[in-house]
């Protein structure tokens, strides 16, 4: 059986005077604060993954450098963000070393021994990769072959790395 | 049966409260700034070292040192029907000395589980034996997608033995003699 509470205290609400409880919201505000904290790197993403493309994933824990951006999306191969021939065209090509995007490396390459020149800036010949999963890897190669005959040996391969 | 509220309480509770308003402002601030710079997904990147037969003409490659000793020369190669392994020591054979070394599994999987283990048996004979026990050539058929590369990376630089990351064969190329 309920305690009945007595009539006069029934309608006993206070002054009219309405109080949000912060409590609770506190609390949980506190833990979002903390997650996001310990979360939180100093580092930065430097490295923005390209849209129309979804990384590959793997295991591997090695933290992504910046370097030249070679994008091998569904459609396109870009570099620096320019398209440069199309992934069909590279998978139909009989030879190994893709003639546009070899002039474009050479290009960039060129520019980069200019600055090691002008300004002491070492040009390291490294080329990031960022490949659609679905990728087949003829095109792969060749993409690759061509870096290496280019003056950009050392290549990364960007992934997402597993959770 | 409730009990009835004992008389005490109903003594008047001084009201200290505290005042949440600046905490609540910081919050509100600090919060969606965080969020908006957390990032849920995490960038991996793997090293790669040349194709030695595609890139002999490239910058560093013509200078690589020549290494003494027995080379172990070992080689994973990718096909539809799964993976063949091959070094200079043996040719590892699958069942019945006929077909891939491991063939893919019953549902299409290539069967990364079994390819590392084999390795690190490969690895515990070849260790002191031959001068690059840490190289690995990867070959794969055309159509082979990025991602099973990938995965094979994975599966051929290291092994968790005993909860203890081990290495395997940590140095990749890639190959494409099979074009």
């Amino acid at each position: 059986m309920a305690f009945i509470p007595s009539r006069i205290k029934r309608h006993d609400t206070g002054e009219g005077e309405v109080k949000v409880m912060l409590t609770s919201m506190m609390d949980m505000f506190t833990i979002m604060l903390v997650f996001l904290l310990s979360s939180y790197s100093t580092e930065g993403q430097m490295i923005q993954p390209s849209n129309d493309l979804t990384l590959p994933k793997s295991s591997v824990e090695k933290m992504p450098e910046v370097a030249l951006d070679l994008s091998i999306s569904k459609e396109w191969v870009l570099l620096n963000g320019k398209p440069v021939v199309k992934v069909t065209n590279i998978a139909n090509y009989n030879g190994m070393i893709i003639p546009q995007l070899q002039q474009e490396l050479l290009r960039y390459s060129t520019e980069a021994e200019a600055m090691q020149v002008k300004y002491g800036k070492p040009f390291s010949g490294l080329v990031t990769i960022q490949g659609d999963y679905a990728l087949a890897y003829k095109v792969l190669v060749k993409v690759m072959a061509t870096c290496g005959k280019s003056k950009y040996p050392n290549m990364r391969l960007f992934v997402y790395q597993k959770a | 049966m409730a009990f009835k509220p004992s008389k005490r309480s109903r003594k008047p509770i001084e009201s200290t409260e505290l005042n949440l308003t600046p905490v609540m402002n910081l919050m509100v601030v600090l919060i969606p700034l965080l969020l908006v710079t957390a990032q849920f997904i995490k960038l991996g990147m793997i090293e790669l070292n040349l194709p030695p037969a595609v890139g002999s003409g490239g910058v560093s490659q013509s200078e690589m040192p020549k290494e003494a000793g027995l080379k172990l020369n070992l080689t994973v190669t990718i096909t539809d029907k799964g993976f063949y392994l091959a070094s200079s020591a043996a040719v590892a054979l699958g069942e019945n000395g006929e077909g891939p070394t491991i063939p893919r599994l019953a549902n299409g999987d290539y069967n990364y589980d079994e390819l590392t283990k084999l390795l690190y048996e490969i690895k515990k004979k070849a260790s002191g034996q031959f001068s690059d026990t840490e190289q690995i050539v990867i070959l794969a058929e055309p159509e082979v997608t990025y991602q099973t590369v990938i995965f094979t990376m994975d599966a051929s630089r290291s092994v968790k033995v005993n909860n203890e990351q081990q290495p395997l064969f940590p140095k990749v190329a890639l190959s494409a003699t099979v074009l």
